[in-house]
């Protein structure tokens, strides 16, 4: 791409978004290419060229859509852009074949993405099923059904019914989805059938008591341009979706106006601990003039999160002009993103961006022209969970050990190579030009009251859908699990929400209809995290649960203090030995002292935290607990079987049992 | 490095009394014939660790010296991430990506060339996860194990590796053929549980498809042996 001037960005401000052409996306990240989006994106190339469709075939990053890998959406044949999920190579020809040549959608690989609509604006022409319902097995019959009734009034070749993969609606019997316009009527019976083709097909009028009428629950604003654009172009990003206006208009501001924006956005820290982001920049703002620096954390050691390797991978010039804006707010000029290694794509793409950015005047000296200078640089992680609290990150930018340091001093004050450092995290930077863009009120509209904003979270587990949701603060945890994602797989009870990673806690069935906000998790005994969301079912036992995580911290724990070194690895015996059915009814009240002193002695967050998973398993499921200390060895061998046996899978194999020395 | 190709052909090496004993002052001498020549002769190389019955460790130092190879990379990198600040982490990366683990050599040579004491080197290595101080297997079999996929089965996978192959977590098959690994997370929590077999990506694997992801590594190199 040429230079990014003012000139340029104030040209494409003028002209507003160009009108989309038609185009074959393919969302290429770590995810979809395990799935084998690779091989897709290859045979569409070569389909598309072999029969001269004149399409282009785009690469783009992912919508999140994590359970329907590898995903690819057409537009084309001037029907409103489709998703498909689930596609092979082999699937290809077939459905370029339907959808460009013949305007057929593949049965049971769409997945619904538009706006439900109220009204039916043109003549319908697909007609997407699926039963939501237990089983999900009446959809061939419904399909069946309306095919039957259209051909019986002779539209059988005007409207074609669908099978769809997913409806974004669950558990609301058969779902039917008119196209285009998006009407979406829910609970359909037998007897509607003929009633839904006279009165909607033919007459276009809208029957409103089946009608499906609650607003879409996801609002996407740090995932805004994930599945929209080409991680890897930058004129994608600056032509289609406003990239660098953001700065642009920043440029012309004051840094305390800037901070005055966020101020009234009531961002806060993303990354886990909530700490509101205006203050983080004002503070290290106020500092005595000198160097200072921006840190991008990208250190997603959480495991079961992948919100932030998603966004690097699939959007990763927002998070560089969010680190650029913050950068100019706090009056820094250099700036480092600190990636997990373990994500090289991400790393690849970032490292791109950077090089784009470069080339394009974007970073360097001066930027666009106002006097701003800024660069960026990459810091790879080396797998410690313990890098991704404030001070062990910068120890390990520096080169060093990640080991955390006393606050205070705090990063905004003395933090890398003791000058004032502002660490936000990938998500959070992410946001920001957004916020920019359309007004901190606008993004205040959004969630609670002390808690402003979206927050995406990774939903996975023993979850239908797996995949990323953005959320306003306040959606509560049912509706996540059970709306969004579609509850729990094979249709099992659900026993409890993990949330916040080795450092949060479960939240039991019972709490579920918590409105999502820092303080109302918190009060129930776990954090938000970075926003990983795990969920559980009746089979999962949440002793082992609590082990799992102990054990991650207990291999993660630095080992400088001793309340956390010695403290992980005592529980970890403790609960080794419970697990087992060899504990004590003394061995709760022993966990319970270890965990306080863990908790008030620690250092850092890890070792703050690092009893949370067992205090609230303890506090939700004291009784699984004493069914192992009274169920002795027995009992412990029977719960070990069914967990190593995993979803459905009776294989007969022998937990391996923790690493204890020998007495 | 430009040096003569060709040594003189009677080296001379100083009497092996002087430095039999004294790692430093076989140091010193060493260095001191590199001035000399601009590299070591390998004639005298040879002599040298005839006459000393070195162990096995220093005697690699010495080769590896001889060879400059090792230390032509690790000043290769070193350029690279010179005069940036904490540039050791990222140095490292390099190293292991070259070598897929950090070698001890190469460790001390990074030591001498950045002026680091090597304690502060091996520090760092052995604190971060993603550092290895053992040479990987020919095939890397990946085991994920974020919170996602311990759920869904990762230890019956890894109980099943270890029935298979006979090794268990970061060990290698005594044929260096394969060596399996645990990982925190790779990201893949939507296809869990995943299992990366050099560097291929597989989702939903269940215990049952071990033994073919293992059939198929092989047939991949069996194959890419054959081709040539």
């Amino acid at each position: 791409m040429n230079a990014v001037t003012p000139a340029v960005l104030e040209d494409i401000a003028r002209r507003g978004r160009p009108a989309p052409g038609d185009f074959v996306r393919v969302q290429l990240d770590t995810g979809g290419i395990a799935a084998g989006a690779t091989e897709v994106f290859d045979c569409l190339r070569e389909t598309v060229a072999a029969q001269q469709l004149g399409l282009p075939v785009c690469r783009v990053g992912s919508h999140g859509r994590a359970w329907a890998d590898p995903v690819v959406e057409i537009r084309a044949a001037g029907l409103a852009p489709v998703l498909y999920g689930q596609v092979t190579a082999e699937l290809v020809p077939e459905l370029l074949t339907a959808h460009v040549r013949e305007r057929r959608l593949l049965d049971d690989h769409v997945i619904a993405t538009g706006p439900r609509g109220t009204t039916i604006p043109a003549p319908v022409a697909h007609l997407l099923v699926r039963d939501t319902g237990p089983g999900e097995g009446k959809t061939q019959f419904f399909q069946f059904s309306f095919a039957e009734e259209l051909k019986r009034r002779g539209l059988a070749d005007r409207v074609q019914v669908v099978r769809a993969l997913d409806l974004g609606i669950y558990d609301e019997g058969v779902v039917v989805q008119l196209l285009p316009g998006g009407i979406t009527y829910t609970n359909v019976l037998a007897p509607d059938v003929a009633r839904i083709i006279e009165r909607s097909v033919q007459q276009q009028q809208v029957l409103d008591d089946l009608l499906w009428k609650l607003p879409e629950l996801q609002v996407r604003i740090v995932l805004r341009n994930c599945g929209e654009i080409d991680p890897e172009e930058l004129g994608d990003y600056v032509e289609r979706v406003e990239g660098y206006q953001a700065l642009h208009r920043v440029l012309a501001l004051t840094p305390e106006q800037v901070i005055a924006e966020m101020k009234v956005s009531g961002l806060r820290g993303r990354g886990g601990a909530g700490f509101p982001t205006w203050m983080k920049w004002d503070f290290t703002r106020k500092q005595p003039p000198g160097q200072r620096y921006i840190i991008c954390n990208g250190d997603e050691g959480d495991p079961g999160a992948f919100m932030d390797r998603s966004v690097l991978e699939s959007d990763p010039h927002s998070v560089l002009e969010g680190m650029m804006i913050a950068g100019y707010a706090i009056g820094a000029t250099q700036g480092y993103l600190y990636i997990r290694a373990e994500y090289p794509k991400a790393v690849e793409r970032v490292e791109r961006a950077l090089q784009q950015a470069r080339a394009a005047g974007l970073l360097g000296k001066n930027i666009l022209g106002r006097g701003f200078d800024f660069d960026a640089k990459i810091r790879l992680g080396a797998g410690a969970f313990v890098c991704g609290e404030e001070t062990a990150l910068i120890a390990s930018i520096e080169g060093r050990r990640g080991s955390p340091s006393p606050r205070p001093p705090y990063p905004s004050v003395r933090g890398l190579w003791g000058r004032p450092t502002a660490i936000n995290n990938v998500e959070t930077l992410a946001g920001v030009p957004a916020i920019i863009l359309r007004g901190g009120a606008w993004y205040a509209g959004y969630g609670t009251a002390t808690t402003r904003g979206t927050k995406v979270f990774a939903v996975t587990g023993k979850v239908k859908q797996a995949q990323l949701v953005e959320v306003p603060m306040g959606t509560t945890l049912r509706q996540i699990v059970f709306d969004i994602c579609g509850g729990v797989s094979e249709d099992r009870e659900i026993k409890a929400v993990q949330t916040g990673g080795p450092s949060g806690g479960v939240i039991p069935d019972q709490h579920l209809d918590t409105p999502v906000a820092y303080e109302t998790l918190q009060a129930l005994g776990s954090i938000m995290g970075s926003g990983g969301m795990i969920v559980m079912d009746k089979t999962d036992s949440m002793v082992d649960v609590a082990k799992f995580f102990l054990k991650f911290c207990v291999d993660e724990s630095c080992g400088k203090c001793a309340p956390c070194r010695i403290g992980g690895y005592q529980m970890l015996q403790v609960l080794d030995r419970i697990s087992r059915g060899r504990g004590a009814a003394e061995d709760i009240v022993t966990l319970r002292r270890i965990c306080l002193a863990m908790q008030k002695g620690s250092l850092c967050g890890l070792g703050q935290t690092a009893p949370n998973p067992v205090l609230s398993t303890l506090r939700y499921f004291d009784d699984e607990y004493r069914a192992y200390i009274e169920g002795g060895p027995s009992y412990a061998r029977k719960m070990a079987r069914t967990a190593a046996g995993g979803v459905g899978e009776p294989a007969p194999v022998v937990v391996t049992p923790v690493a204890v020395p020998s007495p | 490095m430009n040096a003569p190709l060709q040594p003189p052909a009677a080296a001379p090496v100083p009497p092996p009394e002087a430095w039999k004993q004294d790692e430093a002052a076989l140091l010193t001498m060493l260095e001191e014939i590199e001035r000399k020549h601009g590299y070591i002769p390998h004639q005298i190389g040879d002599e040298i660790s005839r006459l000393l019955e070195v162990k096995l460790e220093r005697l690699k130092r010495i080769q590896g010296k001889l060879e400059g190879g090792v230390r032509r990379d690790v000043q290769a990198h070193v350029a690279r991430w010179r005069g940036e600040e904490g540039n050791l982490i990222m140095i490292l990366h390099a190293i292991q990506n070259q070598y897929g683990y950090v070698p001890r050599d190469v460790a001390m040579e990074l030591s001498r060339e950045l002026g680091v004491r090597l304690a502060r080197i091996y520090e760092v290595i052995t604190f971060y996860h993603y550092f290895k101080l053992q040479p990987p297997g020919k095939h890397n079999i990946t085991v994920c194990n974020g919170t996602a996929c311990y759920l869904k089965g990762a230890a019956g996978l890894l109980n099943e590796l270890r029935s298979q192959l006979g090794v268990g977590e970061g060990q290698t098959t005594p044929d260096r053929e394969f060596h399996v690994e645990v990982v925190r997370c790779i990201g893949c929590c939507g296809m869990s549980p995943a299992v990366v077999c050099d560097g291929k990506t597989h989702g939903r694997v269940k215990p049952i498809s071990i033994a073919g992801l293992i059939a198929g590594v092989r047939a991949v190199a069996a194959a890419k042996e054959a081709k040539p």
